[in-house]
């Protein structure tokens, strides 16, 4: 039995090349740019000696921190910054993968010496950093220093006060807003000027935009997002003044608020006019980035990165987070990471660690920080800085976001949740979510089951810190 | 017709003696002496690496733990029970059970088929073994991302493809019927490469003799297949199949990535739930039952196996 | 010879031979031709609203941009170092213990396989927290030794050559028993060199699964000079935004080292599984 082997041989011939081209491209821009890398590491590895020169030995801070990419360039940049002007103290940056990952190996180095003395943890991890009694209030420097945070952004200080008492430093702050394609907005008759602010009007802007194939808005099944929508309607997520009061013992997911959001959601998804592309906002991004919805939530932070990826496909408009039409006072709650301090470390590690925390918050960095990365500066003097106002022209999107910022009335709801169980909780919630806008389940029984849920999770949480 | 008896390759082969060593002395000392020595290094590793792990979470499944994962009290087979009882853990079972089911097999009959077919190419085998075994060289973290972005709705190739052949777009990762499979597709395509390695290798083992034979006997290619090939694949197939089984059970990283057991717990296979609970939530009682459970599982599954399918397994 | 319609069929199988070899060979090269494409592709003409394969203006800037993002050339170093050294590592501990299961009778010795063969189905998620609290007691954060030592043994490895070493013939042993060959010198000088194919694969496999490690590096290693390639990839998503033209050059860059290893290792990784494994 013989085979034909000259047709199969030349269709593997042919193979063979394709990827042996594309093999050689690849290999040749590796080595351009590899020199490009060698170059620009050298000026770090000359800093330290600059530094030893000033005589005694620098106290070393350790920070963890969980941003990479440009963002970690940013970081890179403030601490090269203040080890530059500040002789006698080292700043060592260090990234330690996504803000699980970082808090998975914090907890792990607790109570070791190989803990940090700063590190950054995302908003939710708030509580478990309290309970966990390893670290030292903020307030207690503020305090000491007497250091004036009256220019300060209330409304993002406030997600990280308890008991009146501010326990970790804002570091990168975001809100989600509503992203509008206006090319699109133009074409089926609505104002592009005017985005949709209530429930109400989202709906029916949504109706009008879906036509040929495109979908009127995308929202990406996330927990976040759910709670701002309670945030919003001034609702609260969980008992005792949100966590606030007292430590939660209750999920009230299963609130007024979440059945009339997910009512309203569905309703779109249901009628077509919404397409729901799961929990990634990376994938609405895209959809929306592509053309292919004309509305989508996200975080502010991924304000600069969709505006340059639509590039001049279109012109990108910016609202605020709807509302129900007749919802009470609320507004958006800060999301993002804060920066705190271990106190079972040397004074004197942590002063200079507090010196540093002053130095990023200060009107100058802040406003690098800003410019840099796209969250929202601490500091309302930022604002003046003329770095500040050259980028909110040209992203001038970034005006809704401070303004939303600034409209939020400062209470428990607003202030945010916070639960030792927060991560687990955010992913029943959005469980509840697919359940529901999947139609598995009506909404009241899917909100029911994930509130019993995360109910039950909090007591064990409780339980097992002792409480 | 040809039968498998008629193909054992008894020439040409030094006949392989599986008992060597077992009819030998019986144990004497010194030997016992020069086996320590020779397994030390090893089991030096294993003690520290893998048992001292596994006995602290024995310890660990039958206590309380704090949130910084401290012990707080002994609570017996309490964890034991709250997993057992928990549906979403039962669920995550059969999750576990039905990605295996999509993606062990097919893995196996694709590569075999790539084995068998590329066997009988004449020229530029490398080429075609290269290109067979590339998945290989992809780690499950890289591999993730290009299968997330191929699967993406808007930007994806492979909704773009149904689309010019007139089919709807498919919610790959975000549809619940459709996010096992999807998931399950990226692995069978990351798995590929081994598989065929293992089998292209069997298939060599195979002497050209036989082959021949075959054809002058003139055999086409099914019975070629069917009695000659199969046959003596059985132990690469029987090993491959065990190896996995394994790694189906313990998948986690493409499931990481892609779905993070979502949407409604579709894809919410075992040791992603375990890591969730261990290291998310950081109770590591409940993690280190379940990690227990799961090790029972497993080796409960492949003794099994043993059992049952290596009496057929056709060893030269 | 043959009569025509056997002709005929021969050309028909060989065309449905050609064809499910391409269809199979697509299923596998489509996803990495799209890896290579993309990362050619501006963020907009990726966002374009057509999807297509073939870049239309292709550019090397993100190439550019991943090796500016991450130290990735650092991060191969490294993750060669540690690659090579498990490999070795591995290859010295298995074939003695391999040896020793194949050769040496000593009390306990079918329940020790057992239990080393079992060690195969511990999720390894599960030895992560202890073996973290271990390598940080014995100080090894931050160190090639973290990254090594915990891999240099491996029940899939010793299994592997245990198989390969029962190929030996009787005979060949016998006669170095008779010459009064010490058990060391039988190791290296008869089973190693008999083995060779085995030991090339285990190699090659090994070599391959350690480069593609991603949880172990990313938990013990903070300073960014010990980092490994996989962690380079990771480091080049973001919390808010990717740039996914970005990430996937990133992954061509990780993958070149990979796919080198397989070019020139795949005929030992197909010979050494050849050379028997599993039977016994």
């Amino acid at each position: 039995m013989r085979l034909r082997a000259h047709r199969v041989t030349a269709l593997w011939m042919a193979a063979t090349a394709i990827v042996f081209v594309l093999f050689l491209s690849a290999c040749g821009s590796k080595d351009s740019g590899a020199g490009d890398t060698a170059k620009s590491s050298a000026p770090t590895d000359a800093s330290p000696n600059a530094k030893d020169a000033g005589g005694s030995r620098p106290i070393e801070v350790v920070w963890w921190h969980a941003m990479s990419g440009p963002l970690g360039k940013a970081v890179d940049a403030l601490v090269e910054e203040f080890n530059k002007t500040h002789s006698d103290i080292q700043v060592k940056a260090v990234y330690q993968g996504s803000y699980d990952e970082e808090l998975t190996k914090l907890k792990s180095a607790l109570g070791t010496k190989n803990a940090p003395t700063l590190v950054q943890v995302y908003e939710i991890g708030s509580r478990f950093m309290i309970d966990s009694g390893a670290v030292e209030p903020i307030q207690t420097w503020i305090d000491k220093d007497g250091f004036d945070a009256s220019d300060f952004e209330e409304n993002i200080l406030g997600y990280y006060t308890f008991d009146g008492k501010l326990y970790s430093m804002p570091f990168n702050t975001s809100n989600p807003i509503l992203y509008y394609n206006k090319n699109m907005f133009r074409e089926a008759g609505l104002d592009p000027e005017k985005p949709p602010q209530t429930f109400e009007e989202l709906r029916e802007a949504a109706k009008k935009l879906t036509k040929n194939g495109k979908h009127g808005a995308s929202f990406a099944i996330y927990g976040w997002f759910m709670e701002q929508f309670f945030a919003n309607q001034g609702a609260l997520l969980v008992n005792n003044g949100n966590g606030r009061d007292g430590l939660a013992t209750e999920s009230l997911l299963n609130g007024e608020a979440g059945v009339k959001t997910l009512t309203w959601w569905k309703g779109m998804i249901d009628d077509g006019s919404m397409l729901n592309l799961g929990r990634k906002t990376s994938d609405t991004q895209q959809a929306f980035g592509s053309g292919q919805v004309a509305m989508t939530l996200d975080s502010t932070a991924a304000l600069r990165g969709i505006v340059s990826g639509v590039g001049d496909k279109f012109e990108v408009g910016t609202g605020f987070l709807p509302r129900p039409a007749d919802a009470k006072d609320g507004g958006v709650i800060v999301g993002g990471a804060s920066l705190w301090m271990l106190k079972d470390k040397p004074e004197e590690e942590k002063r200079a660690a507090w010196e540093f925390i002053k130095f990023v918050v200060s009107p100058k960095m802040q406003a690098l920080w800003h410019v840099n990365t796209g969250y929202f500066p601490v500091t309302k003097k930022a604002y003046d800085e003329p770095n500040v106002k050259e980028n909110m022209e040209k992203f001038p999107q970034f005006k809704t976001a401070v303004d939303q910022l600034h409209a939020t009335k400062l209470n428990r709801a607003t202030q945010g949740a916070v639960m030792g169980v927060f991560p687990e909780a955010r992913q029943i919630t959005e469980r509840a979510m697919e359940e529901a806008l999947g139609g598995k389940k009506s909404i009241q029984e899917a909100l029911d089951q994930a509130s019993k849920e995360i109910t039950e999770k909090i007591q064990q949480y409780n339980r097992s810190i002792g409480k | 017709m040809l039968s498998s008896e008629a193909v054992r390759p008894e020439a040409g082969r030094p006949e392989a003696k599986r008992d060597v060593g077992r009819h030998r002395l019986p144990i004497r000392r010194g030997e016992a002496w020069t086996a320590l020595l020779f397994l030390l290094p090893s089991l030096v590793i294993f003690t520290v690496f893998l048992f001292y792990p596994f006995f602290s979470s024995i310890y660990l499944s039958l206590h309380l733990t704090d949130p910084r994962g401290r012990v707080v009290e002994y609570v017996g087979t309490d964890n034991y029970i709250r997993i057992l009882t928990d549906p979403y853990f039962l669920g995550s079972l059969k999750t576990t059970g039905l990605f295996a089911l999509y993606t062990v097999p097919t893995t196996i009959v694709l590569a075999l088929i790539a084995a068998f077919l590329s066997r009988q190419v004449r020229r530029g085998q490398a080429g075609i073994r290269f290109v067979y075994a590339l998945p290989m060289a992809v780690s499950v973290g890289t591999g993730a991302v290009i299968w997330g972005l191929l699967f993406n709705p808007s930007v994806g190739l492979l909704n773009a493809g149904l689309h010019a052949l007139g089919l709807g777009p498919v919610f790959w990762l975000s549809d619940p019927k459709w996010a096992l499979f999807s998931v399950s597709l990226m692995t069978v395509w990351l798995n590929f490469g081994f598989a065929y390695i293992v089998l292209v290798g069997g298939m060599e083992a195979i002497p050209e003799e036989l082959y021949e034979s075959a054809r002058l006997d003139g055999a086409g290619l099914w019975s070629l297949f069917r009695f000659i090939v199969l046959p003596l694949l059985s132990p690469h197939l029987f090993f491959l199949l065990v190896v996995s089984v394994i790694g189906a059970l313990q998948a986690f990283g493409q499931i990481h990535l892609l779905t993070q057991g979502g949407p409604m717990n579709a894809t919410n296979v075992y040791v992603y739930n375990l890591y969730l609970e261990a290291f998310r939530d950081y109770r590591f009682g409940t993690g280190s039952a379940m990690a227990l459970v799961l090790f029972a599982l497993v080796l409960v599954l492949t003794l099994a196996q043993f059992r049952v399918l290596e009496k057929r397994v056709h060893y030269q | 010879m043959r009569a025509n319609n056997s002709q005929d069929r021969n050309d028909r199988v060989g065309l449905i031979v050609a064809l499910s070899l391409f269809v199979l060979a697509l299923f596998v090269l489509f996803p990495l031709l799209y890896t290579v494409a993309t990362s050619l592709m501006s963020a907009e003409e990726m966002l374009s609203g057509r999807p297509h394969l073939i870049p239309e203006r292709p550019t090397l800037a993100n190439y550019a941009k991943a090796l500016e993002a991450a130290p990735l050339v650092r991060f191969v170093e490294n993750s060669a170092i540690v690659s090579v050294a498990v490999t070795v590592g591995q290859l010295i501990t298995a074939s003695l213990a391999a040896y020793a299961f194949a050769f040496l009778r000593f009390p306990g010795r079918n329940l020790l396989f057992f239990v080393y063969l079992s060690t195969m189905m511990i999720p390894w998620e599960v030895a992560i927290i202890p073996n973290y609290l271990t390598v940080v007691r014995l100080e090894w954060l931050d160190t090639y030794q973290g990254l090594i030592v915990p891999f240099l043994a491996n029940a899939f490895g010793v299994f592997l050559l245990r198989q390969a070493f029962l190929q030996i013939p009787k005979d060949v042993l016998d006669a170095a028993k008779i010459d009064g060959a010490s058990h060391f010198w039988t190791y290296a000088r008869i089973a190693l060199p008999t083995a060779r194919p085995a030991i090339a694969t285990l190699g090659v496999y090994t070599f391959l699964v350690t480069w593609n490690m991603y949880l172990w590096p990313l938990i013990i290693t903070s300073d960014e000079k010990m980092r490994t390639v996989q962690i380079g990839v990771g480091m080049l998503q973001f919390q808010e935004f990717s740039e996914w033209n970005v990430v996937l050059a990133g992954i061509v860059i990780v993958l070149l080292p990979s796919l080198a290893v397989l070019i020139f290792g795949l005929r030992s990784l197909i010979g050494g599984l050849t050379a028997g494994a599993l039977k016994g």
